[in-house]
């Protein structure tokens, strides 16, 4: 196995009997790769799992050949900004910093050195001295980020952390995981809104109800996304008649009637046109009294995700 | 290895210094260790008033001891007067019996400048006399050691350890932070001993700093000659006991307790069990004893603090008697019992997730 790595080999997570992530495998190579998927899709899991803050139900993980119970190796590696927005009390933007980099075994002027230099490129020299808790949510942000960058990680691993920054830092934190991902080291992003992170991501994981449903480059993960069969639900008085219409379609893959004979199930791989159709059959008479997903699974990923960036354009 | 080791301790030690001396939380710790300062203080100092009162009075009214002796119950009032003269402090009270009878009550107080006496009479007969000793150094060494034996040891470093050591991973899953030490190339054993040191730092300077001013506040009230001789008696070694007990008291409750705040959500029930455990140590018997750390924290003890007097019969009978451990037995039992204890929060520390949103 290759050492340069991430991999998650069928893993699982339940909490009690909650799923958190299930049967998820991956690997992902060194360059920015993306967590996307609506929130509880399971994007905090991978990545405490990854950080070995919690431990799989089963499966198995690897980060560059090591594995996350072995976190006094682990974490000369790794950085990880979660997303838990508390601090420990009383400390200081540079003491905080400060103090978690001596547990890493830095000199004393190391640390000071280290700390100094990792506050000024997250943009937050002019508040080191001020108590965290008294930052703003941007700031409190930009002191985790630094926490996760400090070490000069091989692997970096943000959750959102994109969130509550404005549109300058945002741009600058962009820049840093570009720089980060040409140096040949791992960043591991996770995000609700795709659009923030498809143009830069080298990949992109789409996670929903705690399973993998796409992976792979931007581009394939969108066709994949277009391309995987979408199950519809019709209520209509004439199932059978709007069966045999849809089913000269090329792109209905099936066409199911219910038992009671109020409807009929459609399997369809592109379901813009098979929406189009209906409105078509309607017009000719087909008196259609409900359309519902009923694969709600990739359809919500794909609505909330593709659909949401689709309002967003001009 | 090791001095990466020690230096994380050292920087967890520090990073927990604030939580452990400073919370806000932790302040009523300070006041259970605190409060028997404050009592013995003002005790002292209400026992030397009275001790230079008592003198004076008996400077202005001297009376012989013999003329005490000779005062026996049954004398009237004035036999009383003509023997001793006139009380330094009096009060009358009346009472109506059932008969419509008026009685009355009088009390009168004398003083041969060292001990107080009360005599009591009813309808004009001296019919109850009583004696109140001065405060002497045995005496205040027998209270000093009940206090720390039943209240200072059960109780006070009780809680402020559970106070501090569960708080050392608890306080840190409510507040959502504890993940920042998870996210370190730090050993998870590492972490619980540099906690532990924090939480161990803190109750030890906390409690041995009062148990050291309760001593200093004991003998305050007593002249210099006296505390001189008694320090270059066993005062010294009765102090650095004390001290001693007091720190590894810290040392085994410190230990139980940080394991409890690592292994349940809320820590009142195991706290309560091992409190009932401690306080049921005197009925248990002699090998269950052996089980409880406050068994061996007495063991290490002084001065044996003297039994209750007002103890109900049948509960004194449930009392199972049992020889104290010896110093060497007591000393490695508690650090045995610290070290096992500790050796088993480092297991639940290596398998501890974060996840606050179950906590």
């Amino acid at each position: 196995m290759k050492n340069d790595l991430i991999t998650l080999d069928n893993v699982s997570r339940f909490y009690g009997e909650v799923l958190g992530v299930n049967r998820v495998t991956l690997s992902m190579p060194p360059g920015i790769t993306s967590l996307v998927g609506p929130n509880g899709a399971g994007k905090t899991t991978i990545m405490n799992l990854v950080t070995g803050l919690i431990r799989p139900t089963r499966g198995r993980i690897r980060v560059l050949g090591l594995s996350p119970t072995q976190s006094h190796k682990l974490f000369g590696l790794v950085g990880y900004a979660t997303q838990f927005d508390a601090f420990p009390k009383g400390l200081s933007g540079f003491q905080f910093i400060y103090s978690f980099l001596r547990l890493f075994g830095y000199s004393n002027a190391e640390c000071k050195r280290l700390a100094n230099k990792v506050i000024e490129q997250v943009g937050l020299s002019d508040a080191a001295g001020r108590k965290v808790a008294g930052y703003s949510k941007g700031m409190r942000q930009r002191i985790r980020l630094a926490q996760a960058l400090a070490h000069d990680p091989r692997v970096l691993i943000l959750d959102e952390p994109l969130n509550g920054l404005d549109p300058l830092v945002r741009a600058e934190t962009i820049n840093l995981f570009r720089r980060y991902a040409t140096e040949g080291r791992h960043v591991l992003v996770s995000s609700h809104v795709l659009h923030e992170v498809d143009m830069i991501s080298d990949q992109v994981v789409l996670m929903s109800g705690g399973y993998v449903v796409a992976e792979g480059q931007i581009q394939s993960v969108r066709s994949e996304i277009q391309e995987r069969p979408v199950k519809i639900l019709i209520h209509c008085k004439q199932p059978s008649l709007l069966a045999s219409k849809a089913f000269e379609q090329d792109h209905v893959v099936e066409a199911q009637l219910l038992t009671e004979g109020s409807g009929v199930l459609i399997t369809t791989r592109d379901a813009d046109r098979f929406y189009r159709l209906l409105n078509h059959l309607a017009l000719s008479g087909i008196d259609i009294e409900g359309v519902t997903p009923a694969d709600d699974n990739v359809n919500s990923v794909y609505d909330y995700l593709i659909g949401g960036e689709e309002k967003m354009s001009p | 290895m090791m001095k990466l080791w020690y230096g994380q301790i050292v920087s967890v030690v520090r990073l927990e210094m604030k939580k452990t001396f400073f919370s806000k939380r932790g302040l009523w710790v300070y006041l259970l260790a605190f409060a028997p300062v404050v009592l013995y203080m003002v005790h002292s100092v209400y026992a030397t008033r009275q001790r230079q009162h008592l003198a004076q009075l008996a400077t202005e009214h001297p009376i012989s001891q013999a003329a005490f002796n000779g005062i026996k119950t049954g004398l009237s009032r004035d036999q009383v007067v003509a023997k001793l003269g006139e009380p330094y402090w009096q009060r009358t009270r009346y009472h109506h019996g059932g008969n419509g009878k008026k009685r009355s009550f009088v009390f009168y107080r004398y003083t041969d400048g060292k001990n107080d006496v009360s005599y009591h009479f009813e309808d004009n007969k001296l019919t109850w006399i009583h004696r109140r000793d001065p405060d002497t150094l045995p005496k205040s060494q027998l209270i000093f050691a009940t206090s720390f034996q039943f209240y200072f040891l059960r109780l006070a470093i009780f809680f402020g350890c559970v106070g501090i050591f569960v708080n050392l991973f608890r306080g840190e899953m409510l507040d959502k932070s504890l993940h920042f030490y998870m996210l370190t190339p730090m050993r998870r054993e590492v972490l619980l001993a540099g906690k532990y040191f924090a939480g161990l730092l803190a109750t030890v300077v906390i409690f041995t700093s009062s148990t050291a001013l309760q001593w200093w506040a004991m003998l305050w009230q007593f002249e210099r000659g006296v505390i001189v001789d008694f320090l270059a008696g066993p005062g010294w070694i009765q102090f650095g006991a004390y001290l001693s007990v007091t720190a590894l008291a810290c040392v085994g409750y410190g230990s139980i307790f940080l394991a409890v705040g690592l292994l349940f959500s809320n820590p009142i029930i195991p706290t309560a069990v091992v409190l009932l455990w401690e306080s049921a140590n005197p009925f248990l018997p002699p090998l269950l004893k052996k089980t409880s750390m406050i068994y061996y924290l007495q063991s290490l003890c002084p001065v044996t603090a003297p039994p209750d007097k007002n103890m109900p019969p049948l509960i004194n009978l449930l009392i199972s008697p049992t020889e104290p451990a010896t110093t060497l037995t007591a000393v490695t039992c508690i650090v045995l019992l610290t070290l096992l204890v500790l050796v088993l929060a480092s297991r639940l520390a290596r398998k501890l997730e974060i996840n606050y949103g179950t906590d």
